[in-house]
């Protein structure tokens, strides 16, 4: 009888072993588009409903929480937001000359259709998240049916939240920029050198803008945006001057320079989003070949502030 | 009672329960952050099933959990199962061989249990490759995952242990130790 049951223990113990070595083996050899993969978007199809009732549900409970931890950190944050206010202000100021010959060379050079005001900005709701440190995605309660397309950038008030990772019908998994596997090309404000953004994995609050070339100015506290396509043949999957983040400090190198970045988007309390759902090919390919023949320096001082006020306004 | 001597009515309650606690994770816990970190509550859910029903059921519900996580969340097949079952057994074995009585038992299991599950996935994710650079903080991380989960780990013990008293199938062990409790000593003769 204990022989019997210590042949069963150990054979279930085996047995789900190896079943979940073998799923983790056929999962991780197989492309996005596979079986294993799709049996994953049914069931967030089916069970999108049911997160989306227990997301509205539990959301006091979660408002509770987050109203303690709002007020634990009101008083600081209040602090920090009159130094950045003042110090945006001044920008302001300077801003605005640089924004009147910036409309003078869009209205030159015939780009001012061109912007994220493009996109069509399906406003969508974070139903889920994951615990997990590896795998810094959310869900949200639209998908396919709504227009939403696999690589679609998300953005928030805030800035670039992440892109779609995977659609189902009425939902949506979106890779927040913190993740492991997500790389962003940007640039620093109005310098005109292009990195990747990639993710500190296990630091959530920093972000590494890597391979500026060796001579990039970047100071503390300038805004790290989306640079968009840089080459025709490469595009890129987020338009041009999307808020990323903050530099909080310059790593020299031997032959790059990297950059930490804070990233702007409260990753932590997502609660609404937009995904920038757009035409396939359409407007990266006109904006691409539009940027190409701009003279370099103008295309990076002026665009971000537009293409953000654009993204602002637009759902 | 089912074939193999395990309760239906605890098969089901279990079943129940691990849907509740998996959407209960990822709609309302993992949002709401606590110095930095999320709570993982279904670590805690895996171990304690192990704790209360012996390495067999902690083993496959272990596994059933993990799977509904990574099917959720739509993370790789089996990283959570995989994980989640040597939980379920471990937690289960020990019950089975040292049976911990002391009240702080629940709370060094969670913290195991939440330790071995941030350290295997990261040993995991290591294994199957990492494209972006990795931060020291991910240490920091685990440590006050750990320490988060720590704290939730005697409520989430309390919790199971109640949803699931009804259904669970009499030890003989704990019932002679409550009646020698009952009794006032080992035997009723010890008296005399």
């Amino acid at each position: 009888m204990y022989d019997k049951t210590v042949r069963r223990r150990r054979a279930v113990l085996i047995l789900l072993v190896v079943l979940s070595l073998l799923l983790l083996t056929a999962y991780f050899g197989e492309a996005p588009g596979g079986r294993l993969h799709g049996v994953q978007r049914d069931f967030l199809t089916v069970v999108s409903p049911i997160q989306d009732g227990a997301n509205k549900a539990l959301k006091p409970v979660r408002d509770l929480f987050g109203w303690v931890g709002d007020t634990l950190h009101a008083k600081s944050q209040r602090d920090e937001l009159r130094k950045q206010a003042d110090k945006l202000r001044r920008e302001l100021v300077a801003d605005q000359s640089e924004k009147r010959s910036y409309h003078e060379l869009v209205a030159l050079y015939h780009l001012d259709q061109l912007s994220v005001g493009e996109y069509h900005p399906v406003t969508a709701t974070v139903v889920g998240k994951s615990p997990n440190i590896w795998y810094e995605t959310v869900t949200i309660d639209k998908g396919e049916a709504a227009g939403v397309h696999l690589n679609d950038p998300v953005v928030n008030a805030e800035g670039l939240v992440g892109k779609v990772a995977q659609v189902a019908s009425d939902a949506a998994q979106v890779d927040l920029i913190t993740d492991s596997t997500m790389g962003v090309s940007a640039r620093i404000g109005r310098s005109n050198a292009t990195g990747i953004v990639q993710p500190k994995v296990g630091d959530p609050n920093d972000l590494l803008l890597q391979y500026l070339p060796a001579n990039t100015q970047a100071n503390d506290g300038e805004y790290v945006v989306t640079s968009g396509t840089e080459a025709p043949q490469f595009p890129s999957l987020y338009p041009p001057g999307l808020l990323i983040g903050q530099v909080t400090s310059v790593n020299e190198e031997s032959a790059y320079k990297s950059v930490n970045v804070h990233p702007l988007a409260n990753l932590h309390e997502l609660d609404v989003v937009q995904v920038l759902t757009a035409g396939s090919g359409s407007r990266p390919a006109n904006l691409a070949s539009a940027v190409a023949s701009l003279p370099a320096g103008q295309a990076a001082s002026g665009t971000s502030g537009e293409q953000l006020a654009s993204t602002g306004a637009g759902g | 009672m089912s074939a193999q001597g395990i309760p239906a009515a605890l098969v089901l309650r279990l079943a129940a329960l691990a849907v509740i606690v998996v959407f209960l994770q990822i709609g309302a816990v993992s949002e709401v952050p606590v110095f930095g970190v999320n709570a993982d509550i279904s670590p805690l859910f895996v171990a304690f099933v192990g704790l209360l029903c012996g390495s067999t059921l902690g083993a496959a519900c272990g596994f059933a959990v993990g799977l509904l996580v990574d099917l959720a969340l739509l993370q790789t097949l089996g990283v959570t199962s995989l994980i989640f079952t040597l939980i379920g057994y471990w937690c289960g074995r020990l019950r089975e061989l040292r049976d911990p009585q002391a009240a702080l038992t629940p709370l060094l299991v969670g913290a195991a249990a939440s330790a071995v599950s941030l350290v295997g996935y990261s040993l995991m994710e290591f294994m199957l490759g990492v494209d972006a650079p990795v931060s020291f903080e991910l240490v920091r991380q685990i440590v006050l995952g750990v320490l988060v989960n720590t704290v939730v780990a005697l409520l989430m013990w309390a919790l199971v242990r109640r949803l699931l008293e009804g259904a669970l199938p009499e030890d003989p062990r704990r019932r002679r130790r409550r009646r020698a409790y009952t009794t006032g000593g080992l035997s009723p003769l010890s008296k005399a």
